[in-house]
Order: C-alpha cells, then sequence, then structure tokens
C-alpha cells in the first residue's frame, strides 16, 4: 500500500512538473485532488484497511495530498511568470506614450506672474484699480497739469460721462493711498489703455506693473536697492541696471532704469521701467481728498514705478511683432509651455 | 532735436571726447537718441564751380557739366538735379570718394557720356535732409578745397527732451547745461548789441486783445532789406540742425530759434494793413499757412491779425500772405510770449507742430524774448542791410520773475539717501542764487523748479545718481484682498492648463458688431467717445467674442483643434460695472487617433466637465432659450442657487462661418471675489467597505437624466452616497429599444458610516430606490 502511494506521488508531481499550461495544471488538479481524483480515490479506500493501518495510511494520504497541492501551486507560479516574461519582453517600449493635451500660460502671465513674486519675497502686497478711471485718479492726483498732452482726446480713449480708460497704472497709487494709511507696499499689476495706432511695435492696450512704497525714511537708495533686487531676480546676475534722471509728473525726482544684457538686444542699454520718489503734490492732493494728513510729505516719502511688461516680453522672448501676444494662436502659446 | 556739438564749442570750451559727452548728458537726464559725424566721410569731395552745362545726348533727364575743380584742367561730370545754374559752386565727389550712404565714386561712362566725379547734393553728403538738388555752395567757397573746410568735421547728437525741460530746446539751453554739468565756465551769450532801446506803446500798431493768450509782443520794424540767399555760415548751421535754408530772414528767424531756443516771425510790412491785433479768431476765420494748407480756425485759436484779417496761427505757423518773399523790402520782426496752454490747444487741434509750436507749448523764457528780438535784428542788419526803426512798438508786459524756493540740505540728504555736502555749489552751478538760508532764487529759464523736490532732482542730478548706495529693506505687510483675488485667479489658471487648455488674452476694446457673439447679446455695452479705429469702440462685455476670434484664427492657421480659456475683466452697464470673468471655448479634436486610443471631439460635456474640474464645484444646468449665437444654451447656478454663467454651442452656420468643422463650444462664468482666506477642514475618511449595486432601466426618450437624479435624491436614502451613469443607449431603429424610449444603466453606492454594510441592508436600500424610480418616473426596469 505505502508503495502505492508513493508511487502515486511520484507520478503526480512528475507529470505536475511536466505541465505547460494552467489548463494541463487544472486537468492534473482535477485528476489527482478532484472529488473522483486518485487521491481521493484512495481516501474512500480507507475504510476496507484494518483499522490499525488507518491512521498511518491518512497520515501519509495527508503528506501526498499537501505535496501534489505545493506542487501545483508552485508550477501554476513558474508558468504564470513565464507566461508574464515573455508578455513584457514582447512590449514594444518604443511605441509612444499615450497623449495627454497638455496646456501653458499667456507668456504675460508668466511674466507678471515671476514680477509679482519677486515683490512679494520683498514683502509687497498686491492693489487693484478699476480700468475705467476718473480724470481724477489718471491725472488730477498724480500732480500732471490740467492742459498736459495726455489728457487729449488724441492720447486718452474718454467715455460719454468723462471718464477714462487709465492710461497707466499709477491710479492705483492713488486709489491705495486713498483706502489705506501708510505705511505702504503694494504692487499692482493691470491693464492700461493708450490711444495708439496697433501695429508690430504698439497695441492701445497692455499691461503694466505699478509699485508703491510709502514710509518714513524711503529714499532713492531704496528704489535703487529694491529695483535692481527685481531686475537681478528677474534676469540673472549677469544683468546691468542703471538709472537716468527723467521726468515724470507725480514723482520728483524722476528716473528710468535702464538694463543691459546680453540676451536681449544684443547688450544694448534698454530702458526697462520710470520710476522716482513721490511727489510731495501727490501727498497733498491725496490728503486733501482723504480730508486728514496721513500723509504729511514732511512725515512720509516713498517711491513709486511702473514697468510695461509687453515690451520686456518682445526683448525678453525675442518676438518680431507685438501683436503675437494678442493673437493667441496655440502654436505660440505652447512655446511657453514647456 | 538735433545739436550741432561745434556750435556748442562756439559757446563753450568742450573738450571732452564725444562719448564723455553723451554719458554726461545721458546721466542728467538728456536722452540721446543718436549720433551722427556727416562730415568724418568727405574724403576727396572739393568745392566745384560748374562752369557751363548742355543737356545729355541720351537721356532727357541728365545734363553734362563742365565743371572746374581748381585744378585748371576742365573736367566732365553728368548730374541728374536740375536746381543750378552756371557759375554755381556745388560739392564734387571725386573718383574714388565714399560718400557717407557707402556709395563709392567712380569714373565711367553714364548712357554713353564719360562722368568724371559726382556732383552731390545735402542728403547724399548727410548734411541735410534736403535732397531738392544738388547742394549750392555759399559763393566764397574756394575753389578745389576739400568740403570738410566748408563743413568743418561736426558731431551731431539727437538729443530728446523731456516736457519739463523748454530751456534745453536750444544750442544755448544744452551749453548751459553742460557747462554746469562739466563744471566749465558759463556758456558765452552771444553778443546783441542793443540798437533800439527806445520801446513804446502804441495800439495803433500793437494791440494785445487776449492778454491771457499773449501778454507780450515785440514788434521791430526793420526797412530796405535785401531778400536773399543766406551766407554759408547761416546755411550750414540750419542745416546741421536738420532745417531748410529758404531766405536770410527767414533763416534769421530760425537761427534765434536755434540758439537761443526763442520762436520769432517776420511779417512783410507791406502787407500788414493797419497794425498787429493779438485776437482770438472769429468763427469760420480761415488761413492758408506756410505749409500751403488752408486751416479753419477756430474761437479757442490765438491769431496774429491785421486790422482787417488774420495773418498767422500765433505761435503756431505763419499765414502765406503776409509772409516774407525775395519781394519784401520792410519787414515787422515779431517776438511774444504765448501762453503754452493756448498754443497746445491749437496745435493738437490742426495736427500742426512745428518747431514754434514744439517751444511755446512747453514755455519759452519770458526773459528770454526781448534779447531774442535784438538777436535777430542784429542778424537781419547783418546778412540783410537795411535799416532798423529807431524805436520798438511792445505790447503788455511780462510778470516780473521771482521765484524763491527753499531747499532744507538735510532733507536732500534724507530724500536721496545720500549726504551730498556740496548740493549748494551744485545748484549755484545750475544758475540758482543764494537768497539766505536754503532759499535760492530760481533763473526765469528754469520755470520747472518749483519747490523743494524740483531743487532735490538738481542736486541729483548733478551729484550723480552712481553715488547713491544702493538699499534693500522694508516692513513686512499685510496681504489684502487683492492678494487672495490674486491666488485665486492663478490657481484656476493653473488647473485650466493642467485640463490642457492654453491661456489667451484679448484686447479689452472690441467690435461692436462681435458683441452678438455673446451668450447674452446685449446692444448695451459700455462706449467709448473717442474710439480711434470702427473695429474697436466698446468695451467688452464678454470674454466670448475675443475667444471666438481666437478660435478662427487658430483654425484659419490649420490648427484641428482649439482649447483656450481667458480670465480677465469684463465692462458691463451695472452697478458692477467691471468684474472677472472666465470663458472658456474648445472646438475640434480632443484626443487625436492613436495606436491606443480612438479620436474623439469635444462636446459639451467635455466642457461640463472641465468646468468641475476647475472650479472644483457642483453646478446645476438648465436650458434656456436659444439664441441666433447658441441655439444650444444652458444656464449655470452653483450650490447656493447662484446663477453664475451661460455654456451652450455655437450655431452651426456661425461655426462654419470660423472655419469649425466640429462643434464649437464655449462657456462664461462671473469669477466672484473670494472675500475670505481659504480654509480647510478635516472629514474622517470612511472606514467601512461599500457595496455597489446596478439598475438599468427604460424610460421615455425625453425624460432629464436631472429628474433621474432627483428622484434618487427625493428618497432620501442614509446609505446611499454616489451615483454613477454609466450607459445610455438609444436606438434609432426601434430594435433593441423602443424609438420612443432610452436605456438608463446607472451605478449606486451605499455605505454606511459606522459598520459594514450587510448584503441584505444594500439589497433593501436598493429595492427602495428601484421601486421609487419606478413610481415617481414611471420607468420600467430592466432585470
Amino acid at each position: 500500500m505505502d508503495n502505492d502511494l508513493y508511487k502515486l506521488q511520484r507520478t503526480a508531481l512528475d507529470e505536475i512538473q511536466q505541465a505547460e499550461s494552467k489548463m494541463a495544471l487544472e486537468n492534473l488538479r482535477v485528476k489527482f485532488l478532484g472529488k473522483a481524483g486518485a487521491i481521493s480515490r484512495l481516501s474512500e479506500n480507507m475504510r476496507k484497511l484494518p483499522k490499525e493501518d488507518r491512521p498511518h495510511t491518512g497520515k501519509l494520504l495527508n503528506e501526498i495530498r499537501n505535496a501534489v497541492t505545493a506542487a501545483l501551486e508552485s508550477r501554476l507560479d513558474t508558468i504564470e511568470a513565464e507566461g508574464t516574461a515573455q508578455i513584457l519582453s514582447d512590449i514594444d517600449e518604443t511605441l509612444p506614450g499615450t497623449r495627454f493635451r497638455v496646456g501653458g500660460l499667456h507668456p504675460l502671465t508668466l511674466l507678471q506672474d515671476q514680477a509679482v513674486r519677486t515683490f512679494r519675497r520683498l514683502g509687497f502686497a498686491l492693489a487693484d484699480g478699476p480700468d475705467i478711471e476718473t480724470e481724477w485718479h489718471c491725472f488730477d492726483a498724480l500732480n500732471t497739469p490740467a492742459n498736459h498732452p495726455a489728457r487729449n482726446d488724441s492720447d486718452t480713449f474718454y467715455l460719454p460721462d468723462g471718464r477714462l480708460l487709465r492710461s497707466h497704472t499709477s491710479s492705483v497709487q492713488i486709489r491705495t493711498m486713498g483706502a489705506q494709511k501708510p505705511p505702504v507696499r503694494v504692487i499692482g499689476p493691470g491693464a492700461a489703455y493708450r490711444r495708439d495706432e496697433i501695429d508690430a511695435t504698439h497695441l492701445n492696450q497692455f499691461n503694466q506693473l505699478e509699485g508703491l512704497y510709502v514710509d518714513r525714511d524711503v529714499s532713492v537708495a531704496d528704489l535703487k536697492g529694491t529695483l535692481e533686487y527685481f531686475v537681478r531676480e528677474l534676469l540673472g546676475h549677469e544683468v546691468q541696471t542703471r538709472l537716468r534722471p527723467h521726468f515724470f509728473p507725480f514723482t520728483e525726482p524722476s528716473f528710468e532704469l535702464d538694463i543691459r544684457l546680453q540676451a536681449i538686444q544684443g547688450g544694448k542699454w534698454m530702458e526697462l521701467l520710470g520710476c522716482g520718489m513721490v511727489h510731495p503734490a501727490v501727498f497733498e492732493e491725496i490728503n486733501a481728498k482723504r480730508g486728514d494728513s496721513a500723509y504729511d510729505p514732511e512725515d512720509w516719502t516713498g517711491f513709486a514705478f511702473g514697468m510695461g511688461l509687453e515690451r520686456l516680453a518682445m526683448s525678453l522672448f525675442g518676438l518680431p511683432d507685438i501683436r503675437l501676444l494678442i493673437e493667441n494662436d496655440q502654436r505660440f502659446l505652447a512655446q511657453f509651455a514647456r | 532735436m538735433k545739436v550741432s556739438l561745434n556750435w556748442l564749442k562756439e559757446m563753450l570750451p568742450l573738450t571732452r571726447s564725444v562719448p564723455e559727452i553723451v554719458e554726461a548728458l545721458t546721466f542728467a537726464g538728456i536722452e540721446v537718441e543718436g549720433v551722427q559725424q556727416p562730415s568724418a566721410l568727405f574724403e576727396k569731395v572739393i568745392v566745384a564751380q560748374i562752369e557751363s552745362f548742355e543737356p545729355h545726348p541720351n537721356a532727357d533727364r541728365l545734363s553734362v557739366c563742365r565743371v572746374n575743380d581748381g585744378s585748371g584742367l576742365p573736367r566732365q561730370v553728368v548730374c541728374g538735379a536740375k536746381n543750378f545754374r552756371a557759375g554755381d559752386k556745388v560739392p564734387l565727389a571725386l573718383p574714388g570718394a565714399l560718400l557717407p550712404d557707402g556709395v563709392k565714386i567712380q569714373a565711367g561712362k553714364l548712357r554713353g557720356v564719360e562722368s568724371e566725379g559726382m556732383l552731390c547734393s545735402s542728403r547724399e553728403l548727410k548734411v541735410a535732409e534736403d535732397a531738392a538738388g544738388l547742394l549750392i555752395l555759399p559763393r566764397e567757397a574756394p575753389l578745389g578745397a576739400p568740403l570738410s573746410d566748408i563743413y568743418p568735421p561736426d558731431t551731431l547728437l539727437e538729443i530728446e527732451v523731456t516736457p519739463n525741460r523748454p530751456d534745453l530746446l536750444s544750442h544755448y539751453g544744452i551749453a548751459r547745461d553742460l557747462s554746469a554739468l562739466l563744471n566749465l565756465p558759463p556758456a558765452k551769450v552771444p553778443e546783441i548789441s542793443a540798437i533800439s532801446e527806445r520801446v513804446r506803446e502804441d495800439p495803433g500798431v500793437v494791440k494785445l486783445e487776449a492778454p491771457e493768450g499773449c501778454p507780450f509782443y515785440i514788434a521791430r520794424v526793420i526797412r530796405g532789406i535785401r531778400v536773399g540767399p543766406s551766407p554759408g555760415w547761416l546755411r550750414q548751421k540750419l542745416e546741421a540742425a536738420g532745417l531748410r535754408s529758404i531766405n536770410n530772414v527767414i533763416d534769421v528767424t530760425n537761427f534765434v530759434l536755434l540758439e537761443l531756443g526763442q520762436p520769432l516771425h517776420a511779417f512783410d510790412l507791406a502787407n500788414i494793413r493797419g497794425g498787429i491785433i493779438v485776437r482770438m479768431a472769429n468763427p469760420g476765420e480761415r488761413l492758408l499757412a506756410l505749409d500751403e494748407k488752408e486751416y479753419e480756425l477756430h474761437p479757442d485759436d490765438l491769431v496774429i491779425a491785421d486790422h482787417e484779417r488774420a495773418l498767422a496761427i500765433a505761435g503756431v505757423m505763419g499765414g502765406q500772405q503776409s509772409g516774407v518773399a525775395t519781394t519784401t523790402i520792410d519787414i515787422l520782426l515779431e517776438a511774444a510770449y504765448f501762453n503754452p496752454g493756448f498754443i497746445r490747444r491749437t496745435s493738437r487741434r490742426l495736427g500742426l507742430i512745428s518747431e514754434s509750436s514744439f517751444r511755446f507749448e512747453r514755455g519759452v523764457d519770458p526773459g528770454a524774448v526781448m534779447p531774442a528780438s535784438c538777436r535777430a535784428m542784429d542778424l537781419v542788419l547783418e546778412v540783410g542791410g537795411g535799416k532798423a526803426d529807431e524805436s520798438v512798438v511792445i505790447g503788455g508786459s511780462i510778470l516780473p520773475w521771482n521765484r524763491v524756493v527753499e531747499m532744507r540740505p538735510e532733507r536732500c540728504n534724507k530724500l536721496l539717501g545720500v549726504k551730498v555736502p556740496d548740493s549748494a555749489q551744485l545748484l549755484a552751478r545750475l544758475g540758482l542764487k543764494h537768497a539766505g538760508e536754503n532759499r535760492w532764487r530760481v533763473p526765469s529759464y528754469r520755470q520747472d523748479l518749483a519747490r523743494e523736490a524740483d531743487l532735490i532732482e538738481e542736486v541729483c542730478r548733478m551729484a550723480g545718481i552712481q553715488k547713491i548706495p544702493s538699499r534693500l529693506f522694508g516692513s513686512a505687510t499685510e496681504s489684502s484682498p487683492s492678494d487672495r483675488a490674486y491666488d485665486d485667479l492663478m490657481q484656476l489658471r493653473q488647473r485650466l492648463v493642467g485640463l490642457g487648455l492654453f491661456e489667451a488674452r484679448s484686447l479689452a476694446l472690441m467690435d461692436e458688431r462681435d458683441l452678438e457673439y455673446t451668450m447674452e447679446p446685449t446692444s448695451n455695452a459700455l462706449r467709448l467717445r473717442n474710439p480711434l479705429t470702427e473695429d474697436q469702440k466698446v468695451l467688452r462685455p464678454s470674454l466670448v467674442p475675443g475667444l471666438v476670434r481666437a478660435a478662427e484664427r487658430n483654425l484659419n492657421r490649420g490648427s484641428s483643434s482649439v482649447a483656450i480659456f481667458e480670465i480677465g475683466r469684463v465692462f458691463k452697464v451695472a452697478t458692477q460695472e467691471e468684474s472677472v470673468s472666465l470663458a472658456v471655448l474648445v472646438c475640434g479634436e480632443r484626443q487625436s487617433k492613436s495606436w491606443n486610443q480612438g479620436a474623439t471631439t469635444f462636446d459639451l460635456f467635455d466642457l461640463k466637465g472641465i468646468l468641475k474640474a476647475a472650479l472644483s464645484r457642483d453646478l446645476i444646468f438648465f436650458r434656456e432659450q436659444p439664441t441666433s449665437f447658441a441655439p444650444l444654451l444652458c444656464g449655470m447656478i452653483d450650490g447656493e442657487g447662484n446663477s453664475i454663467g451661460k455654456i451652450g454651442q455655437l450655431r452651426p452656420s456661425l461655426a462654419k462661418e470660423i472655419g469649425a468643422r466640429n462643434p464649437v463650444l464655449v462657456t462664461e462664468v462671473t469669477i466672484a471675489p473670494s472675500a475670505n482666506l481659504k480654509r480647510f477642514r478635516y472629514r474622517a475618511l470612511d472606514r467601512f467597505p461599500a457595496v455597489a449595486r446596478d439598475v438599468a432601466f427604460l424610460a421615455d426618450k425625453e425624460l432629464k437624466y436631472q429628474s433621474v437624479l432627483d428622484a434618487f435624491g427625493s428618497a432620501n436614502e442614509p446609505l446611499l452616497v454616489d451615483v454613477q451613469l454609466f450607459d445610455l443607449f438609444v436606438d434609432p431603429s426601434g430594435e433593441k429599444v423602443p424609438m420612443n424610449k432610452k436605456s438608463i444603466a446607472c451605478s449606486l453606492t451605499y455605505r454606511a458610516t459606522d459598520r459594514t454594510l450587510t448584503q441584505e441592508e444594500a439589497n433593501a436600500a436598493h429595492s427602495r430606490l428601484k421601486s421609487q424610480l419606478v413610481e415617481r418616473l414611471g420607468v420600467a426596469l430592466r432585470e
């Protein structure tokens, strides 16, 4: 009996070892372990054995059942592993990946956000104002003479009610100081409008970044340090800067900041932004409007600046035509999505 | 403005190199836009005389000239100009000469006739812009002399003067500032002989009827002048500065303008009837100006008139009829001060900007009117002869200039952020006179210096900005609502980009005719009073028209799909005039055909999905009345029941018009500013497993899916946590599903928060929901 059992085990293990497929293994499982299988049948036959032999044979049968089960499982793992290996080796890893749509931010948004993040690092908060402004906010409060050419119908867009589309974001300075007491440390990104013909280098609407810092003892040295930091952060440490005296009605002294970088216009000095110390007349106008003396020019000084983003984008990205920035050609936009 | 360095050197011992001068000007706030050195390239260009000329045998437009080049040997040159006479002296470029424009002169045949060199125009030599013909040189120019003797090597600086500095609009003005900047001796004032100091008022000769526009007028009469060509030195100075020589009298007025910055005008005395009246123009009055155009004047325009008619547009341009011509014998020389505002208004209105108006509208030095008048008289007598009347007639007067401004050195140091110990010396160099402690008397030519900050700027300019250190320091700032709004919008942008969309940016001014390209068509947009072009008359009330135009551009350029969004301001005739809006447009391939996925095109549900993912909130959509723009149009409300925008599909014919072969879907949503800081709260994660059960049923074709959701909702089944539609089927043939029905299959998820659901519990809940469906919607369950 024992011999028969051992022989059965050997046969089963041999056959399992030679099985080549899951199907063959399943057949073997049925053949040996199934209800009508060889081992089951032997178990049935146990009743015919003498009582004293039964424990021994039972134990043996159990061992054989376990061994066959283990062999089946092990062989199945092997067959599966071989199958998977085949499937994996059949994969052509050079096939293209699934295509997902990739979008992108507009280059002006990228540039603006980079500038915003830089000033935020310095502790500037954001400020805002309407595109449709009063003449007071856009000109009067900014110390612009009543007969200044910028106020002309030929230069600025007006609404029938006498309000206008702000010709610069400097009106945000006025909005901010009208609403809060000093100290003030804000930047205001936004749109400005000029009544210009649209061509390869002009738009009648453009994006500016306005800045204002009013505190006790703010000086030209602060203006210089802040703007130099900003330019370095934006364009890298190779960039050179210089301040040139200039004229704006709402700052005194006024300057223009020029930059020089090999990557921009071949290293020629390029005007980047206008800036200056807030004109005391602006503070006085704000105080009159506020009805207090929160911005007493004897106590508070400040600097302001305004930068156009389109010109910088054109130089920085090498755009031949400013209109690329408003055409929204997806091939153009995709170039900035990397 | 063009500035000649040679001219400056006549006033100032200027020994610095050109780059040093350019840098000094640049850092003083005087922008140098260009540097020209015309006569550097005059090699082999000499003075020659045309002895005779005859027509070219083979070319009507050419002449063959016999030229004396001073060598004694005759020279033949073919020439295309017509403006010369025999005996004229002209520049001759000899073979081998290189002209400033790069042309190399060679001897050779022109249409078969030998030509040994070239006779040059002023433009070819870059000495002036005028190209009316050959440059006719002064009679006294020595034959054979190098042209550079006549036009000595000069450097011309193209200077941009800021509007606050009219004192720099002359050579003397620039010399005065340079002398201060470079610490040179004071610029030399030209010697002015005060021939007639007898000044009288005579309303019969000069009457000021608009003293606000013209407070001061000087009329000098010079009789017996010989009007003719100007001497070489005068022409050369004008031409260097870019002006054309006309005749000696007019040239003198222009010379003084370039020299001292005071515009002048000369009238032919014979054409003045009665005397001069400075008045406002009469309505409808017309004037033929020197530019040969007729202008219709306005009662806002200041004119110089005689007793019968307007003679000149004051400060802007003289009249054709009263101007100085070769027949003129006696002149009236005008020097005046005009109110800048008046001149600017007229100049803008007429679109007429002249050298005069440019200076008057910025403000000339009131103290220089009389000296300039004398200077011009001297020069007219010098170059035109004649005799000046004994007395000068003036009208009005100039208020005495007496401005004193305080500048505290410590305030200056504080504002500049650097100690400037010699600020007083710097101000003195600029011509300010010390008038007691910290007080400075401002000269009349510096009307821009009105208060302390202006003087501090002067100190900064003189001391040099390079001396100011850089400082980086500041207090912390509280974030503002604008900060939160900015962050929200950037996050929204990033999400949309993550969903595969490109950000577009369009102009806020749009074509009125495009107003129909919106989901809320309106003709009530905010309009400009003074649009520049027909296609930009209104402010956009919606971002959709801009995206439609952008889509059109992309499709016409061959793009197979468009997926763009814009976040920007829109403008409405409403109390809330400006608001921020998000618009999305998708059209065409969502996925292009690929080896592992089929091609799909964008549809309404893609756009719904994009909105939901981008805004991360549940929106309820309801059908609205179709419009001609969007025959499929839905409104959207958010969870709080606020209407937030619309979504729709473009009219097919319109889609076709913009080049789309697939449906064009658009949506626009108003973005409310987020008032508060965004806060997150943790909610316990589900701990017990969920049980899923499907339900399939046949419903009327018209049944909206929202009704199915509502039916589930109305059951108030606490165990139901999710419903997903996974199959929707209609069969137009009616075979599998009757034609008026549709088959809907949903997967329902059940879960309890406090225990593992038993199969029995899940089944019971599922049966309740199924019967709810049947009861409320009358659908037929498919088992």
